[in-house]
């Protein structure tokens, strides 16, 4: 429970590094605008395709919310040549397995294979992304398997709730406000029609970049490419999504009942998108404040003043502002004012102070050791090269990375924490037993 | 949102922004056609202690792993003792304390985690290579010579009692301590991995160090380092560090006597969760050790019925009818012990028909066993998916440690891929037969009680708890 999403938050900081570097990516991209980024490495007989699509729940609105996570799994329902359940039959047949994610802004295909499935692998996809069939039939047993996601989720884990409460609250306007899985009567309410205009919108080549890594050779990726993909015609480009939240003006707060032992508190701030300057300056200030035992939040609130059994920030990359978000679960028998009041010293004191030289170093030192994880597996490469092609712009950044928070100073950390900590910036979230009537 | 749910420590996390599309099902194991474990150095010093170590050179970095015979199912009376202990071993040794262990580490980027299982405890660690002098005389302090501070392990104390009534918030936390609880009855493997609040609640920093002094020494424990390093350095280094861990005067190996499981007829234990919007369930009985010879054909046949998407118990309960976001069933093979189970979890109102139609597909399996096909594409998949599981050093090591444990070496790795081409439908219909439990079935349902009470009566006698309730 204390690492951050670790399929969102990619390793930011990338030192110019032996083992890999930017042209050991080599990329080539297909006249219907699909993008292909290819890494070979023998280290296994195996290898992967992820497949990035821009797309998420901010591309919708109140009507079809969880339209994009639900068309995720309608991928899997059958298209041309492959019928319903061909897909993962073919797939597991050849040794592959297969998994997906949608979050608000992208839709990620995974699949992980030996590597002499490489064309079956493209043949499946093609037949998917050429020409899917949304039968009407599975469209109703998915629902219910939707329905039993998000269910189960919302049994399962109080932060799936809070997190939600809170998104509602800070976003009044833009499409973070609602969650990836979307409202239940959404989800029991759309027809075969939104799916159909859906896929015809975003699953268009050219809104699609495609990373494979592992045992394979580039040419035979390219020429595979060239006679699965490239015949796919590309036929309209998504409508850019036009919201801004207007800036928040004054402290949010919501309460959610639910039975638990303790509470669970959120606390968010407005900040700014991944391209934006500011970003490596709050990543770097989101491990200060909660990553391992010498953190401020986890030395200050869990181990010093045991107000709480665990405590997070979570601030992962974004297409649009999204928030820099504090997570803590109160001990047993602490009020959850008191917890609030602890995360707030420990802010202020970064605000008021500024934070040490030793600790922007740790970081530093910290943010090498995730890199040599992140290269360390073929999947690995290829989750992190995506993500910076798609979050940053350019894979490239990927390198660039250590230079960019070697920029980083002292004086930034305490320039973007008294920027976006602001009182009037947060939106606070509370879920306990006992709430009032 | 993910298609299927991965380990499920991931999915807490990524559950409030992302959906997944499947739970990845436990039990991959596969192999394609060449794959071998990379050469590795097993001796053992004069202390008893096992030394494992394979360079690896991918990266400049180095994964450390431990196992000491020193699980819950040591515990005895004391429920949690074990694994109060190993958290605690971070707390201060003979030449550093707390702080400066977490400073040391935490500035080098090092990460340390010490932990216990149901059936042993674990050391590891992962580090630059550069660092390995400032990490590796830490590590050895940490194993050999800690000292329970009494203020820290009151405060791991609270926090590890917050955690068990936290864990009663979600079913899926708990189930496995329920279920072993039910199999194993008073056996030292009905033990949950990490404790009782009644029974944590009473622990002090000299019941900690009583049950380090029992159980943690050099003979019957391993450690193994896989990475970056100079083989010939490395082991110098490890036989003076190590060599002079002492051992324990009385007996600290793990021996147990297989449990005897009394299902002679079909039991179910109903656990009430008063706010439950769901049942979460599971059906199954006895399974294999871990040295079962037929283990690997055990895994190719269980893959058919629930360990992968396209598994008949997936294929029946989500694809075809919607009635859970996923179903599966697995084999947990420990040393002295195995469970099997079925497990899934729908919505309260659908408990009846998603529990029926699950015995209906295993019922299936029991009659008409598995078609030549299925079998082909099982073998193919398990085969595909075994290399990824043993890539990075991490692996590697825990891979070491645990040939430790179980009592089996490369070989299994090494011929992973012949045993699975091996197998055919005749024999996997004899597998089916002789370790699929098929009569005496045990039901394990947490949910809400009030509606799915007459429910379980159906399938056997059952046994009423509370989810509040201390104890499993």
């Amino acid at each position: 429970m204390k690492k951050l999403l670790s399929i969102l938050c990619v390793c930011l900081s990338v030192p110019v590094f032996g083992q890999m570097k930017a042209d050991d990516v080599q990329t080539f991209t297909l006249d219907n605008g699909m993008k292909f980024l290819v890494i070979e490495d023998g280290s296994i007989p195996n290898a992967n395709m992820y497949l990035f699509y821009k797309v998420g729940s901010r591309n919708e609105h109140p009507g079809i919310t969880g339209l994009s996570h639900f068309f995720e799994h309608m991928m899997f329902n059958g298209a041309e040549k492959y019928g319903p359940k061909e897909f993962d039959r073919v797939m597991e047949y050849n040794g592959g397995a297969n998994n997906a994610y949608t979050t608000q802004d992208v839709t990620v295909y995974t699949n992980w294979f030996p590597n002499s499935a490489l064309e079956v692998i493209f043949d499946l996809e093609a037949d998917r992304i050429g020409s899917l069939s949304i039968d009407s039939a599975m469209v109703e047993s998915e629902r219910g398997v939707v329905l039993s996601e998000r269910s189960t989720g919302l049994e399962n884990s109080p932060w799936r709730v809070l997190g939600e409460a809170v998104n509602s609250t800070a976003f009044l306007e833009h499409s973070y406000n609602w969650s990836v899985i979307g409202y239940e009567s959404d989800i029991k309410n759309w027809k075969k029609e939104d799916l159909e205009e859906y896929f015809n919108t975003y699953y268009d080549p050219s809104n699609c970049v495609i990373v494979i890594s592992g045992d394979v050779k580039f040419d035979e990726v390219k020429q595979l490419a060239e006679s699965y993909m490239a015949p796919i015609p590309s036929t309209r480009q998504p409508k850019p999504v036009h919201l801004v939240e207007p800036p928040q003006t004054g402290e949010r707060r919501i309460t959610v009942q639910k039975e638990v032992s303790s509470p669970y508190m959120i606390v968010g701030y407005h900040t700014p998108n991944t391209q934006h300057g500011d970003f490596y300056a709050l990543d770097i200030l989101s491990s200060i404040l909660s990553r391992g035992k010498t953190s401020r939040l986890y030395s200050a609130l869990v181990d010093q003043k045991q107000l709480a059994t665990g405590v997070f920030t979570n601030f992962g990359e974004s297409f649009d502002p999204n928030l820099f978000s504090v997570y803590a679960v109160a001990a047993r028998e602490v009020d959850e004012a008191d917890l609030e009041e602890a995360i707030y010293e420990e802010i202020e004191k970064v605000k008021a102070e500024g934070i040490k030289e030793d600790e922007l170093q740790k970081i530093k030192n910290q943010k090498l050791m995730d890199f040599y994880s992140q290269i360390e597996t073929i999947n690995g490469k290829s989750n992190n090269i995506g993500t910076y092609e798609l979050f940053f712009g350019d894979y490239r950044k990927m390198f660039d990375a250590p230079e960019e928070y070697e920029k980083v100073t002292m004086d930034d950390i305490q320039r973007v924490a008294n920027e976006y900590f602001k009182k009037s910036n947060r939106t606070v979230g509370v879920l306990k037993a006992n709430v009032e009537d | 949102m993910l298609r299927t749910n991965f380990m499920r420590k991931f999915i807490d996390r990524l559950i409030i922004l992302v959906l997944a599309y499947f739970i990845v099902i436990p039990f991959s194991m596969g192999q394609t056609a060449g794959f071998q474990l990379p050469e590795y150095e097993k001796f053992t010093l004069n202390n008893g202690l096992t030394v494992y170590m394979m360079q690896q050179a991918e990266v400049p970095t180095i994964s450390f792993s431990a196992l000491i015979p020193a699980g819950a199912i040591q515990d005895g009376e004391n429920s949690g003792i074990s694994f109060l202990t190993a958290a605690a071993l971070q707390f201060g040794t003979e030449n550093y304390s707390k702080s400066e262990i977490e400073e040391a580490l935490d500035f080098i980027g090092a990460n340390l985690n010490s932990s216990s299982t149901k059936e042993y405890a674990q050391v590891s660690a992962r580090f630059a290579s550069k660092d390995t002098e400032t990490v590796l005389p830490i590590i050895k302090e940490v194993i050999t010579a800690p000292k329970f501070d009494a203020e820290e392990v009151e405060k791991e104390r609270k926090r590890m009692i917050s955690n068990l009534e936290r864990d009663r918030e979600s079913p899926r936390s708990v189930i496995s301590s329920y279920w072993e609880k039910f199999l194993f009855a008073d056996h030292a493997y009905g033990n949950p991995a990490r404790g009782t609040v009644s029974t944590v609640e009473s622990f002090t920093a000299s019941d900690l160090e009583s049950f380090y002094q029992q159980h943690y020494a050099p003979d019957n424990s391993a450690i193994a380092l896989v990475g970056d390093f100079d083989l010939a350095e490395m082991k110098t280094k490890i036989e003076e560090m190590f060599s002079s861990w002492e051992k324990t005067s009385g007996n600290n190996s793990a021996n147990l006597n297989e449990p005897e499981l009394a299902l002679d007829s079909s039991r179910v234990m109903l656990v009430n969760k008063g706010d439950a919007r769901e049942t979460t369930f599971l059906i199954g009985g006895k399974g294999v050790k871990r040295d079962n010879p037929d283990y690997v054909a055990i895994q190719v046949v269980n893959t058919v019925l629930g360990g992968r998407f396209t598994s008949w118990l997936n294929d029946e309960l989500r694809v075809n009818t919607g009635l859970t976001y996923g179903a599966n069933s697995r084999f947990t093979p420990m040393k002295y012990a195995g469970t099997f189970a079925i497990s899934t979890f729908t919505a309260t109102e659908n408990t009846e028909e998603t529990i029926d139609r699950a015995l209906q597909v295993y019922e299936r399996m029991h009659s008409e066993g598995i078609d030549e096909e299925t079998l082909t594409s099982a073998k193919n998949y398990v085969k595909g998916q075994f290399p990824p599981n043993y890539e990075t050093s991490r692996q590697l090591a825990g891979l070491l440690t645990q040939m430790f444990w179980y009592g089996f070496d490369e070989n299994y790795i090494n011929t992973f891929q012949a045993n699975v081409e091996e197998l055919d439908t005749q024999k996997a219909q004899q597998i089916i037969e002789q370790y699929f439990p098929k009569e005496n079935l045990q039901f394990l349902l947490i949910g809400k009680s009030e509606d799915i009470k007459s429910i379980a009566q159906k399938y056997g006698e059952v046994v009423e708890k509370e989810i509040t309730e201390d104890g499993f």
